[in-house]
């Protein structure tokens, strides 16, 4: 319908005006990050002298600086707390959805909506009280401090997100399995999680980076210098120095590993970051 | 579909309960008790009714200017955010070369931390050194370099652009599954019609595009008055308190003041806040269209 107007001078204009706004924003969007892989590998009096441009050539010294400076080590702790909320997620969402998708029971509805109503309750609102509930637990000195409560606060979207993926899977299916003589649970694990892949993915991915990326309940409740996250790491290395060099090589390392998954893995990336707003 | 059942489902239910209650649910619930009494974190705590939002209501300036700070922040990002993504959207939506790429790089920062997207603007606002004033002077326009967090005029409007930045792709990417799922026969019915490109647009994908929209401002609006990691990272509430937001106030109150019964109050009041916005926003924004989503 439109190749006839092709040629059109006003459809040329469309095409530049088009492109032109797609590159200069891809360019505002994708150059900073760009530009802080690049500074990572220059030294300190080049960075300031080439600003813009490539490395003349690829220092790693600032990745030395960063790792010195306990960078391995936050790494290892996000690795640690993001797995684990990750696990707890999956699978007390997998099970709960499941409930929430095949049986009919008192309460299912109002148990459903209890969960949904704290999505509109965020971490933030709720600091103070849930810092005095982790330390009257006696938690502040284990890595469930951070756990615990990611993959509470993680639980409702994700329960959202696998009861209607469950919802789609039919129901003969695991009617077939029950005829074969497999309890509910055996339906559930040999036949219904194996088909899940997509919604799991999605789920976990979305968690994980949540888990990677979250500053304020570290920042209050993290008191042992071993257990700290990147985020309150890279906070902890800006107010501590000046030194930039060893600071943007940090920051690659605190996001290269997330923007490689995110490549890869882009199509579960985004159905599991958008796919709630876009059914709720 | 669901088969009734009697005991087995609480079992399945149990370890997301428990975290639920436990981390979730209790502490809320704690907050709202909280809020009612003075507390320095260590001495018992002493009961005094709604002495807090008094204070945070009546007597607390400070309160009132982060609240109208988050304002400000609200009106700028949910505009930027949402003009943005919807143009990205409709131009992304068309047949285009390197759309693959285009949509994977626009969408990135969202996967980005707020402190590592955080230090790096801090960077790029750089008075001496950063990129923005000297692409100004590459550019000739030398005179428009500014201290862009130093400064009480500008830095909050900094900060909304560094949201803006981090955020767009998010909501571009739910505007292009919006698009997705308009019918093509609608516009072709409208070309048929004769309509012009820009009146399709008006005529066909915005109305189309209503609940989505509705989606987006919401997300966009929560942030927005939640908004921390971003302010803590750039300017700690500064210079001269010209960027504090109210979720900084409440953690300032709370964990440097030590008056954790005060911070969980003005909390409470902002949650409260929030959720009467969204509301307000959503009948809005919903018109006369309303019957259909029920």
């Amino acid at each position: 319908m439109q190749t006839h107007q092709r040629f059109s001078p006003s459809s040329l204009l469309v095409v530049v005006l088009r492109y032109g706004i797609l590159i200069g924003c891809t360019a505002i969007i994708g150059y900073p990050v760009l530009w802080m892989v690049l500074q990572s590998f220059k030294s300190t009096s080049e960075m300031y002298a080439n600003l813009w441009g490539l490395p003349h050539a690829l220092l790693l010294e600032n990745y030395a600086r960063a790792v010195q400076m306990g960078m391995t080590g936050y790494i290892v702790n996000s690795t640690v707390v993001a797995v684990g909320t990750v696990a707890c997620i999956l699978v007390g969402a997998s099970l709960a959805a499941y409930a929430f998708s095949k049986f009919d029971f008192v309460g299912s509805r109002a148990l459903f909506l209890m969960f949904i109503f704290t999505l509109i309750v965020p971490m933030q609102a709720m600091i103070i009280p849930l810092y005095t509930v982790l330390v009257s637990l006696h938690l502040t000195n284990t890595y469930l401090v951070l756990i615990l409560p990611y993959a509470a606060s993680g639980l409702p979207i994700s329960i959202f997100l696998l009861r209607a993926f469950f919802d789609t899977i039919p129901h003969e299916l695991e009617e077939a399995a029950r005829i074969d003589g497999c309890s509910d649970f055996d339906a559930f694990w040999r036949v219904v999680l194996p088909i899940s892949g997509p919604g799991l993915a999605a789920v976990a991915i979305l968690q994980f980076v949540n888990a990677w990326n979250e500053l304020v309940l570290a920042l209050v409740a993290i008191r042992n210098p071993n257990l700290r996250t990147i985020p309150l790491g890279l906070q902890i290395f800006i107010s501590d120095q000046v030194e930039w060099g060893p600071v943007f090589a940090s920051l690659s390392m605190a996001t290269i590993p997330v923007i490689i998954v995110y490549v890869l893995m882009q199509r579960h990336f985004i159905r599991g970051l958008t796919a709630g707003a876009i059914k709720g | 579909m669901a088969r009734p059942a009697r005991l087995q489902p609480y079992f399945w239910l149990l370890p997301a309960l428990t975290l639920f209650c436990v981390f979730r649910l209790y502490p809320l619930l704690f907050g709202l008790f909280l809020s009612l009494h003075k507390w320095d974190g260590m001495a018992p705590m002493a009961f005094v009714g709604l002495a807090n939002f008094r204070e945070a209501l009546f007597e607390d300036s400070l309160f009132w200017l982060s609240l109208s700070h988050n304002a400000i922040y609200a009106i700028g990002t949910v505009i930027g955010k949402n003009v943005l993504a919807l143009a990205l959207a409709v131009i992304l939506n068309a047949e285009l070369r390197g759309r693959a790429f285009f949509r994977t790089t626009l969408f990135m920062p969202v996967v980005m931390s707020l402190v590592v997207v955080g230090i790096l603007w801090s960077w790029i606002y750089n008075y001496q050194f950063g990129l923005l004033n000297n692409l100004l002077q590459r550019i000739g326009l030398g005179n428009f370099q500014a201290a862009w967090l130093g400064s009480t005029h500008l830095s909050l409007y900094s900060l909304i652009i560094v949201d803006i930045w981090k955020f767009f792709g998010y909501h571009m990417v739910i505007y292009l599954a919006g698009l997705q799922a308009i019918p093509p026969v609608l516009y072709e019915a409208a070309v048929i019609d004769g309509a012009a490109a820009w009146r399709q647009f008006w005529h066909v994908t915005v109305p189309m595009l209503r609940a989505i929209m509705v989606v987006n401002v919401t997300i966009a609006l929560m942030g927005a008055f939640n908004v921390f990691d971003l302010v803590y990272v750039m300017t700690r509430g500064g210079p001269n308190n010209s960027t504090n937001v109210v979720v900084l106030e409440s953690y300032q109150q709370a964990f440097e003041f030590y008056k954790l019964g005060y911070g969980a109050a003005i909390s409470i009041v902002l949650m409260l806040i929030v959720i009467a916005l969204s509301l307000a926003q959503i009948r809005l924004m919903r018109g006369g269209r309303a019957e259909e989503y029920n």
